[in-house]
C-alpha cells in the first residue's frame, strides 16, 4: 500500500532544500533591515504612527511593520520581521492568522485574476476577512 | 555592525528553525503524492464541498491549492475551465475558497515554528474560506 523510494525522499528533500533557501534569501534580509530600523529609530517613528489603530487588534504599533512586510512582500519578510522584533506570542499569533488570510498581495492578486478572480473582489474580500479576524482575536483571546 | 550582526543571527536562526520543520515535511508530502493521497483526500473532502456547490472536479484545484498553493490550484482551474469541466460560477467559488485558504501545510508550519499555536492558524483560516465561499455560492445566480 505504502511505498516509499529514495526518489522520492531525494525528491521531497530537494523541495524542502528550495524553498527553505528562497526563504532565506527573503527572511534573512528583512531581519537585518528590521534591526536597522529599530537601531536608528524608524521603528520608532513608524510605531507610533500606527499604535493607535494596530490597538484596534490588540496589537503593538511595532507590528505594523510585520503586518506590512507580509500584505506586500509575503510571509517569509514577515516572518523575517517577526522574528527582529521578538514579538510576544500572542501578537505572533494574531498577526499570522491575519497574515494566513491575506498576504503577499502584490503577486498573489494576478494569480487569483488568472484563475477568473476580479482583482479588486479578491483584494476586498482578503484584506476584509484578514481585518475583521485581527479584530476578532484581539476582542476574544486574552 | 553590532546591528547587522543581530538581525543576521536571528534571520538565519529563524531559517534554521523552519528548515527543520519544512524538509521532512515536503518528505512527507512527495511520499504522499507517490502514493495517490491527493486523489484518496479528495474523495473524503469533497463531500462539505458539495454543500458549497462544488463537484469532485470543482473540489480537486481546492484541494491542490490548499496543499501546494495558490500557483498550482490557480493552473488547475484555468485547465479545467478551458476544458468546460466547471462552470464558471464554479470557478468563481473556488477562487475565493483558494485566495484565503492555500498552501496550508507550508503556511501553517512557518509560524507555528516560531512560536503561533497550530490549530489557531489552520481552523480560522477554513472556517472564513468556507463561509465566504458558502456566501458567494449562495449570492451568485446559477447560469443559463
Amino acid at each position: 500500500m505504502l511505498e516509499v523510494t529514495g526518489k522520492m525522499v531525494w525528491k521531497g528533500a530537494k523541495a524542502g532544500l528550495d524553498t527553505t533557501w528562497e526563504l532565506a534569501k527573503v527572511v534573512v534580509p528583512t531581519a537585518i533591515v528590521v534591526a536597522i530600523f529599530r537601531a536608528s529609530g524608524l521603528l520608532d517613528t513608524i510605531t507610533a504612527l500606527f499604535a493607535p489603530y494596530m490597538g484596534f487588534f490588540g496589537l503593538s504599533g511595532q507590528t505594523a511593520i510585520v503586518l506590512f512586510s507580509g500584505y506586500f512582500i509575503n510571509l517569509y519578510a514577515a516572518a523575517g520581521s517577526i522574528l527582529a522584533l521578538s514579538l510576544p506570542v500572542q501578537e505572533i499569533a494574531i498577526t499570522s492568522v491575519m497574515l494566513g488570510l491575506c498576504h503577499s498581495l502584490l503577486v498573489e492578486l494576478p494569480v487569483s485574476q488568472k484563475a477568473g478572480s476580479p482583482l479588486g473582489y479578491i483584494f476586498l474580500i482578503r484584506l476584509g476577512c484578514s481585518l475583521a479576524m485581527g479584530w476578532l482575536l484581539g476582542v476574544v483571546l486574552p | 555592525m553590532s546591528v547587522l550582526w543581530e538581525g543576521l543571527l536571528q534571520g538565519m536562526r529563524g531559517v534554521g528553525t523552519i528548515a527543520l520543520v519544512v524538509i521532512p515535511l515536503m518528505i512527507t508530502l512527495e511520499i504522499a503524492e507517490s502514493n495517490g493521497w491527493l486523489q484518496k483526500l479528495n474523495r473524503v473532502v469533497s463531500k462539505p464541498f458539495r454543500t458549497i456547490g462544488l463537484s469532485e472536479e470543482g473540489a480537486f484545484p481546492v484541494v491542490v491549492a490548499m496543499v501546494f498553493g495558490l500557483t498550482f490550484g490557480s493552473g488547475v482551474i484555468i485547465n479545467h475551465v478551458r476544458r468546460g469541466q466547471v462552470s464558471r460560477k464554479e470557478a468563481r467559488v473556488t477562487g475565493t475558497f483558494m485566495a484565503l485558504a492555500h498552501a496550508l501545510i507550508e503556511d501553517t508550519l512557518i509560524f507555528w515554528a516560531l512560536g503561533a499555536p497550530f490549530l489557531l492558524l489552520l481552523a480560522p483560516r477554513l472556517l472564513v474560506a468556507y463561509a465566504m465561499a458558502y456566501i458567494v455560492h449562495k449570492l451568485t445566480p446559477a447560469e443559463s
